[in-house]
This record gives C-alpha cells, sequence and structure tokens, in this order.
C-alpha cells in the first residue's frame, strides 16, 4: 500500500502511468505519444524527435481540438458541435477547409461503396 | 524535405485497372504508387506516380508515415465528448482528426523552417516549436480566444 508510493517514485512511464506523477501538462497522460511521433517524420523531422517537442505539440493539439470544440458549441445549434459549425469555423483556412471537405466526402463515397457490396453479396 | 501534397478524388476501379496495364508496359517502377497503401484513397495521377517512383528509401519511408499517420478515433472521440458533455457524430470525429493532422504539420513545417533559419538541424528542439507557435500566431492561424481583442486603440 505504502510501498508502492516510495519505491516507485520518478517512473515516467508515459504510456501506461495513470496516476503516477506527470513533469508535464498537469496530471493527464499522454494520449497520442505514438502517433505523434510517426507525423512527426512524415512532415519533415527526425526518425526520432525528442521527447520534449512531441510533448509541446501534443498540448499543442489538445488545445486546438479544446478551442474548435468550444468554438463549435457557441455557434449554430449551442451546446453541440455538428460537422457544419466545424466547416463553417475553418472557411478561412483554405488547408483545412479542402482537408475536411475531402474527408467526408472520401467518407460518403466508401459508405456507398461498402452498402452496395453488402447488397451485392446478400442478393447472391 | 518538405512535400506540399494535394489531395484529388479517387477514379473508378475500371480506370485503374487500364491505368496499371499501361504503367505495366510503360515502366515497371511506375507501380510503385500501388505498392504504398494510403491510410485514405488518393487518385495518383501520372505525376505524382512518377515523383513517387524516383523516391529514395528513406524518402519513401517518410512519405509512408505522412500518408498512414493519424491520431487515434476513440481517443479524439473521448476528449471531444469530455469537452462538450455530450456525444458526437462520427463524422464530427473524422473531421477534427484531420483538421488536427493539418494543423500539426503547418506547426512541424513552421518550426523546421525556424530550425533551418537558425542554422541548426533536426530534431526539432522545444524552442523551435515556441518560436514557429509564435509566428503561426502572429498570422493567426492558431485559434486563442482567452483574450479579448482591441480593435480600436
Amino acid at each position: 500500500m505504502a510501498d508502492e508510493e516510495e519505491d516507485a517514485p520518478f517512473e515516467e512511464d508515459a504510456e501506461e502511468a495513470g496516476g503516477g506523477l506527470d513533469g508535464g501538462q498537469g496530471k493527464r497522460k499522454r494520449l497520442f505519444s505514438k502517433e505523434l511521433r510517426c507525423m512527426m517524420y512524415g512532415f519533415g523531422d527526425d526518425q526520432n524527435p525528442y521527447t520534449e517537442a512531441v510533448d509541446i505539440l501534443e498540448d499543442l493539439v489538445i488545445e486546438f481540438i479544446t478551442e474548435m470544440t468550444h468554438k463549435a458549441m457557441s455557434i449554430g445549434r449551442q451546446g453541440r458541435v455538428q460537422v457544419e459549425d466545424i466547416v463553417f469555423l475553418i472557411r478561412k483556412d483554405p488547408r483545412k477547409f479542402a482537408r475536411v471537405k475531402d474527408l467526408l466526402t472520401m467518407n460518403e463515397e466508401l459508405k456507398r461503396a461498402r452498402k452496395a457490396f453488402d447488397e451485392a453479396n446478400y442478393g447472391s | 524535405m518538405k512535400l506540399e501534397m494535394k489531395e484529388k478524388k479517387d477514379k473508378k476501379q475500371k480506370v485503374d485497372e487500364d491505368e496499371i496495364q499501361k504503367m505495366h508496359s510503360a515502366a515497371p517502377s511506375l507501380l510503385l504508387e500501388r505498392t504504398v497503401a494510403p491510410a485514405t484513397p488518393y487518385v495518383c495521377d501520372r505525376v505524382h506516380g512518377i515523383l513517387v517512383s524516383s523516391f529514395s528509401e528513406e524518402q519513401l519511408n517518410r512519405y509512408e508515415m505522412y500518408r498512414r499517420s493519424a491520431f487515434p478515433k476513440a481517443a479524439i472521440k473521448r476528449l471531444i465528448q469530455s469537452i462538450t458533455g455530450t456525444s458526437v457524430s462520427q463524422n464530427v470525429v473524422i473531421a477534427m482528426s484531420g483538421i488536427s493532422k493539418v494543423f500539426v504539420g503547418e506547426v512541424v513545417e513552421e518550426a523546421l523552417d525556424v530550425c533551418e533559419k537558425w542554422g541548426e538541424l533536426p530534431p526539432l528542439q522545444p524552442k523551435h516549436m515556441r518560436e514557429a507557435v509564435r509566428r503561426l500566431k502572429a498570422r493567426g492561424q492558431i485559434p486563442n480566444s482567452k483574450y479579448k481583442k482591441i480593435i480600436f486603440q
């Protein structure tokens, strides 16, 4: 009981520690460490990015998502986040706007294709 | 090496098969495009196919990471729902993950610019990231609703 707290002091295993001590942002466990590393490499960083840089990015992403969510909740239908609100918020940013449009269109196409495939199978 | 990729819609299956036939006869290396399976569907137009087939192994690795990396949908959904308190649709999660990835790209690319400008090398350090964020904020590319905007002094 008391042993755990004394024997495992600053074991910062970001992937597992839920209630352990955290030197970074509050008490939150790192949500996207693995994925962010791959992303940073893909966008031009070194194959092994510095953990501090990854942490900063994660905080930035969480702040970004939080801001967007709060703004989306305040427009359109209050208290809810809907796709139309996100698209509206992003309208001035060409890259993000194009990306959202693409993703949603492709998702629709995939759904349609899957539905057609299932119906074809059901028939035979 | 920074890649600025423009996303286009998927062609129909039939057209792709014709393309494969042509590619077989033209240059076997063009087939390489097909083997880099994307996380999201992607159009190969001729130029893009030629570009990717001339990548070095390191560039191919990086390109594959660029295409395949994505935020885990479950974590994003949990995060959004913890903020709204209500449930959100799948499309919202898809949209939010997508623009978050673009956001990461903007920060990383800016940070690489800063790093190069200061005559240093990757891997990126926190000071590069912070300077990149400062610049993006000045351009209004980072949302920040914490301070009241004073329009007229």
